[in-house]
């Protein structure tokens, strides 16, 4: 089966200034937990998620801990998102990004989803243009 | 690439009713049954959407969604193979009711929200992305009423840069709006007269009037100007010709209007997409129309009902 076949057809994107409020937004209204990152072409160049926020937003040592317990609350968290919420996302971006096009087999995206541990993966056409993505749900609702 | 833009789309909710009935002052409650219901995504550039995945061609929805509701819309349409690219907003995208009874499904009730109010900065939002589709996109098709918060001027934007763009455009909408997007000179122009049997500030109460208001559209710079003129008929104005689009169907055939007259517009769109001439576009877009009234979904979906439908629709020039 082709990617074309299985995948979610929504552009739903970002633009790398956007603030990073607006993102937040973006993805809560859309349920989404990353969202592409085009040009003004609609060109793919990068991509951003939840994680890519939360990390940004927490204290650099943060992954070099075993356990939360020294850490008291949240409100270190909540203090940086506030410091960064009107900063464009361009800083936070992925630019090394994982896509498939429309015409690759399914058995490729299903690769990056899982080999990569990733929600989903985006997909472009022959110029690069996002066009949709695959979801772990599209996988699994196209196999049952 | 066929982009439609629906900046007020809705959660079409249908009920069919044996008999509507409505409460009396002296009465506490009045219940009436559905004996049917559907739920789904609606709103012109929407149906439009809907149709043409129907027939096997492609096209992205564009507009403003929010809340609960948009997600029944968006969704609607993915499963319909729509590609999808809207705005979330702060609102609830609207709920638009129509009621169905028995017999009468030819004049259906309807009851139709206003819409989410929609701020400025939703509204770049939505332009930026535009901007951006704008670089794929052939024909533009933008229709329906405004949310509120909206200019009335914003379809003559849209118009234009699609224009400028290169593409073509297809306008549907009515009142203010409408008179404020001819500016642009849209490539076809179907007022929307629900509301308003209005066309510039013109009445349209004879056929001589809807000829000489198209006729003014044309001469604007529109190509073609499609003007209701019944129920079972059409009156298109081109350069060079004003025909009578018409069909035998009574009208007790009918059982769904909804999405009636977007499937038309998409008819003709997909005939022209084709490179088909424009009389064999028009006389397609009727039967499409008349094809989805004819059925009690919103829009047909069977390509051999169409073409049947076809050999009773007559183009006729005046």
């Amino acid at each position: 089966m082709k990617v074309r076949e299985i995948m979610t057809k929504d552009l739903t994107a970002v633009e790398k200034n956007i603030p990073v409020r607006e993102l937040i937004f973006i993805l809560n209204n859309a349920e989404m937990p990353n969202v592409p990152v085009v040009d003004e072409d609609g060109l793919l160049t990068g991509f951003i998620s939840e994680k890519d926020l939360i990390r940004a937003a927490l204290p650099g040592y943060f992954e070099m801990l075993h356990s939360t317990s020294f850490i008291p609350d949240m409100n270190q968290l909540a203090k940086k998102l506030a410091q960064i919420a009107d900063e464009p996302i361009e800083r936070f971006i992925r630019t090394t990004v994982m896509s498939v096009t429309e015409d690759d087999d399914d058995l490729q995206a299903a690769d990056l989803i899982i080999r990569k541990n990733i929600k989903n993966v985006p997909v472009v056409d022959k110029d690069g243009r996002l066009v949709g993505r695959v979801r772990r749900i599209d996988l699994l609702r196209h196999f049952l | 690439m066929i982009v439609t833009m629906t900046l007020n789309p809705a959660v079409d909710k249908m009920y069919w009713v044996e008999a509507l009935k409505v409460c009396d002052v002296t009465q506490e409650e009045f219940l009436t049954r559905a004996t049917r219901s559907t739920t789904s995504a609606g709103g012109k550039g929407v149906n439009t959407s809907v149709f043409l995945s129907r027939l096997g061609m492609e096209s992205v929805a564009m507009g403003f969604v929010g809340g609960y509701t948009g997600h029944v819309v968006v969704r609607d349409l993915r499963d319909e193979g729509v590609t999808t690219n809207f705005v979330w907003t702060h609102g609830e995208t609207r709920v638009n009711v129509t009621l169905l009874q028995q017999g009468r499904e030819h004049s259906p009730n309807l009851i139709n929200e206003s819409g989410q109010t929609i701020l400025p900065e939703e509204m770049d939002r939505l332009m930026r992305r535009y901007r951006r589709m704008l670089n794929r996109a052939t024909w533009v098709v933008l229709g329906g009423s405004l949310p509120p918060g909206v200019d009335p001027g914003i379809y003559g934007e849209l118009a234009q840069m699609a224009k400028d763009a290169g593409a073509k455009v297809i306008l549907s909408t009515g009142g203010e709006a409408l008179t404020r997007a001819l500016k642009a000179c849209p490539y076809i122009v179907k007022p929307d007269t629900r509301e308003h049997m209005t066309l510039e500030g013109k009445e349209l109460t004879s056929v001589d009037a809807i000829v000489e208001a198209g006729k003014h559209v044309i001469a604007c710079g529109a190509e073609i100007v499609i003007i209701s003129h019944d129920v079972t008929g059409d009156i298109a104005i081109t350069r060079d010709d004003v025909w009578e689009i018409k069909s035998s169907t009574p009208t007790s055939k009918f059982r769904n209007l909804v999405g009636a007259d977007d499937a038309f517009l998409g008819g003709i769109l997909y005939k022209l997409v084709q490179g088909e001439p424009v009389s064999e576009a028009l006389k397609f877009g009727l039967a499409a129309g008349l094809a989805s009234a004819e059925s009690e979904e919103k829009i047909c979906r069977s390509l051999a009902v169409i073409e049947e439908e076809m050999r009773d629709v007559t183009l006729v020039k005046l």
